[in-house]
């Protein structure tokens, strides 16, 4: 019986079925074909079993069969299109595990952040993670958009992935936006009645458009869900979609455009060889896709463990408490900056809508066929003023810029501001000593001579208020001013401080501003 | 030596054991992160209460919650936080019953002889829910700053009552001579100082920059033309702004702030102690 099995023809057959399964899973690479590309060998078959696998696999019909060498070259690209797709990626997972935390309604969806932060074991990281993938987002996304302009890829045939590539944008900035006003607190409650006001602004419809997005002419529990909605089910949507087109384009159609210097002008035809020189997607483009999700992750990690980024959570949305100095997500000041200059449906509505229709316009408009930024300088010269335009209205949107507050308010504020912790705040609690400081009669120096240690940081925040008080006073803002901060002991681990200032307005009226804060000894930084 | 595939594999290898390995460590530090956090919360949440406290409960429950005599119990006191849920049969925690009672109000007071209130309702609701003014998170961060007093309450005294003939309302009557030191101490102890120099709740007593002193006030009031009272001297225009305080309003202070009943609680040589200590604040 056993002289009928022959032990080489046993193990051929067991390799054969082996293979068969794994050439089945594959999608066309059997086990020797997938030792060579783990090795990094050329090919065991023809034809070439590593581009079978882009027919035959979902996954991997969509990526790209090779790209040529120049354009792998870093400097080509900086991967910045790359890193926006893998900041959307981190932000789908972190986001379904946000998802299973929050509840989307106005009387829970604060606590329910408290309790992620409080509660769940890695809570904080995944937030954090989140926040800090979408600003990724929006950088990378603008900054490939701008890598595209300046190397002139949008020519020829590829305006459309240009034009997808600025549809792409749009929804990056809404879905940035939109999640800002899932964890309603202040920020993000005044930050998204600033962003919807806006739709108000746009002729005939805007109204409408600003109901719509609200669900209520204030934002409340509708416009929480409709935001929600939106985060979640209508841009992530939309975003696959856009993408899914825009990387085909990319990865099947035209691939990445060569540097211009290995296109244009006299090249020698070795180099311009090595140039068009396939780089194949399996292994080698899979290889460094890996390697720099590894780079970007830990980047990421580093930044929220180490270097301490952490997403902003303020105080609960008040809708009667409008914070001092609201502003906008940092992606939407140069419109908040536009909207200082002029008529908000002008600056609000008509000119960033002909701003997108110049954008997509752009590969129509420039009609230069070169693509060295040295051949074409008036294009290379708007990009360029563009950005530093775009940077000069951010900062004009900030706050600080234009708008005017009064100086006993703006001194008190920055001492112990509405949100976050401020000089104040950051004294130790041990150091903070009942009693009345009075500005320019208590020496500012060695404010508690009963603490063996006396209380420096005190110090140096009452110097910092008599400081600004003398220059406003000197400025002629505050005249015949008197000061004072008052230190009460309030409760047990509880302290009250009280700022008083009292001046002559230009009636020679007398004015006073007080503002008073409770500080809790264990309420701890940002 | 290497090429570039087996440089990005090892590189990449690297740095996902280097990721691992932080994120073993912080997950290590996890619960204390945890732990510091909702100390962190509830301290945020006491300081939110305290100016909600200020805002909303001080007027009648005093700034540091020690009650105003025949009108508000006090809530700073051990007696509230020892045995008030016995006396009211109340199943849930103290914190509980504190956001319950803000929350709805009272319509009638559980201790009407001692603390009538403000009248009906007693104590207004609170919530928005109810028609109040507040959301529920503000109304359990208050709570959070009243279950702060527990370690501290100390055992409130109530007012004794009155020997001799007491003050009534008739602001004619002659009253002994005054001691001011002693009415300093009295306007202490029947929380007078609570409302009208602690918390700008009823016309601040001492100089500001507008107005001055009480003493020097009581001196002009009743001369001016609007003046709704009877009385024709500073003693008497003093007496009755404490005895009968709805007869002249000043100016930017509503009705019913003030319990009416300081008539039926001062003794005559009381009373005469606190117009001598007012008529010094000058």
């Amino acid at each position: 019986m056993f002289k009928s099995i022959n032990i080489k023809d046993l193990r051929q057959r067991i390799w054969d079925s082996v293979d068969h399964r794994v050439r089945a899973i594959t999608a066309g690479m059997g086990l020797n074909e997938l030792r060579a590309v783990m090795r990094g060998d050329p090919p065991t078959e023809k034809p070439n079993p590593r581009y079978k696998v882009h027919t035959t696999s979902f996954l991997f019909h969509i990526r790209p069969r090779y790209y040529e060498a120049g354009s792998t070259i870093l400097t080509n690209t900086f991967r910045l299109g790359f890193f926006a797709v893998f900041f959307l990626a981190v932000e789908t997972i972190t986001g379904l595990i946000l998802m299973v935390y929050y509840v989307p309604s106005p009387e829970k969806a604060y606590t329910s952040i408290l309790h992620l932060m409080s509660n769940v074991p890695f809570g904080q990281l995944v937030r954090d993670l989140h926040r800090l993938g979408a600003e990724g987002m929006v950088i990378f996304t603008f900054l490939h958009m701008l890598r595209t302009y300046l190397t002139g890829s949008y020519k020829k045939e590829r305006s459309f992935t240009w034009l997808t590539g600025v549809i792409l944008l749009g929804i990056t900035l809404f879905l940035s936006f939109s999640g800002y006003l899932l964890p309603w607190d202040q920020l993000a409650y005044w930050a998204v009645t600033i962003g919807t006001s806006m739709a108000e602004a746009a002729p005939i419809f805007g109204n409408e458009v600003n109901l719509l997005l609200r669900g209520a002419p204030d934002i409340g529990s509708n416009g929480l869900l409709r935001f929600y909605l939106m985060h979640i089910v209508l841009l992530p949507f939309l975003i696959v979609l856009v993408l899914s087109i825009h990387y085909y384009k990319v990865s099947r159609e035209h691939g990445i455009s060569l540097p211009p210097r290995l296109e244009e002008g006299d090249i020698p035809p070795e180099t311009k060889k090595a140039a068009k020189k396939r780089i194949d997607f399996l292994p080698d483009l899979l290889t460094g896709e890996v390697f720099w999700t590894s780079i970007g992750l830990f980047l990421m990690i580093l930044s929220v463990t180490i270097f301490g980024y952490h997403a902003p959570l303020e105080t609960i949305a008040d809708p009667q408490v409008t914070p001092l100095d609201t502003k906008a997500p940092w992606y939407f000041w140069w419109l908040q900056g536009m909207l200082k200059l002029g008529d908000k449906s002008l600056m609000g509505i008509i000119l960033p809508t002909v701003i997108v229709i110049v954008l997509i316009a752009v590969p129509y408009i420039d009609r230069n066929p070169h693509r060295t930024l040295t051949r074409r300088p008036f294009a290379v010269g708007i990009g360029l003023l563009s950005v530093f335009v775009l940077i000069a209205l951010s900062y004009m949107g900030l706050p600080a810029y234009g708008i005017e507050t009064d100086a006993a308010t703006r001194i008190v504020q920055d001492l112990v501001p509405e949100e976050g912790t401020g000089p104040l705040r950051s004294v130790e609690f041990e150091q903070l000593q009942p009693g009345v400081y009075v500005v320019n009669e208590t020496p500012a120096r060695n404010l508690c001579p009963n603490l063996d240690y006396g209380c420096p940081e005190l110090d140096t925040v009452f110097e910092q208020y008599t400081d600004r008080i003398n220059i406003a006073a000197a400025e002629g803002k505050l005249d015949n001013v008197e000061a004072v901060m008052l230190i009460d002991d309030w409760q047990q681990d509880l302290k009250k401080v009280t700022y008083r200032i009292g001046w002559d307005d230009e009636e020679g009226e007398r004015k006073t501003y007080e503002h008073a804060v409770f500080i809790h000894r264990n309420r701890g930084g940002e | 030596m290497f090429d570039r595939i087996q440089l990005q594999t090892i590189f990449g290898t690297i740095f996902i054991l280097v990721i691992t390995a932080v994120v073993i460590v912080y997950g290590l530090n996890e619960r204390d992160r945890m732990e510091e956090y909702e100390q962190a919360q509830q301290g945020r949440a006491i300081e939110a209460g305290a100016s909600l406290f200020e805002a909303q409960c001080s007027r009648c429950h005093g700034t540091q919650g020690t009650g105003i005599p025949g009108l508000c119990p006090p809530l700073n006191d051990r007696y509230f936080f020892d045995q008030r849920l016995k006396e009211v049969g109340w199943n849930g925690t103290l914190e509980d019953y504190i956001v319950s009672t803000a929350t709805s109000g009272r319509l009638t007071s559980t201790r009407p002889d001692q603390y009538p209130g403000q009248g009906v309702p007693a104590m207004p609701s609170f919530s928005q829910q109810v028609g109040g003014p507040l959301r529920d998170d503000q109304i359990r961060n208050i709570a959070a700053f009243i279950m702060n007093w527990e370690e501290t309450a100390s055992v409130i005294q109530e007012v004794p009552t009155p020997e001799g003939p007491l003050a009534g309302t008739d602001v004619s009557k002659t009253l002994p001579e005054g001691d001011p030191q002693n009415g300093e101490v009295l306007a202490q102890s029947f929380a007078c100082t609570t409302c009208h120099i602690d918390a700008p709740t009823g016309p601040y007593w001492l100089a500001s920059d507008t107005e001055p002193a009480i003493g020097e006030r009581s001196d002009t009031r009743y001369t001016e033309s609007d003046y709704k009272g009877e009385a024709s001297t500073a003693e008497e225009y003093l007496y009755e702004s404490v005895v009968n305080p709805s007869i002249h309003l000043v100016s930017g202070f509503s009705d019913g702030l003030m319990p009416n009943n300081y008539g039926s609680t001062l003794t005559e040589q009381d009373m005469a102690d606190i117009i001598a200590y007012l008529l010094t604040l000058k």
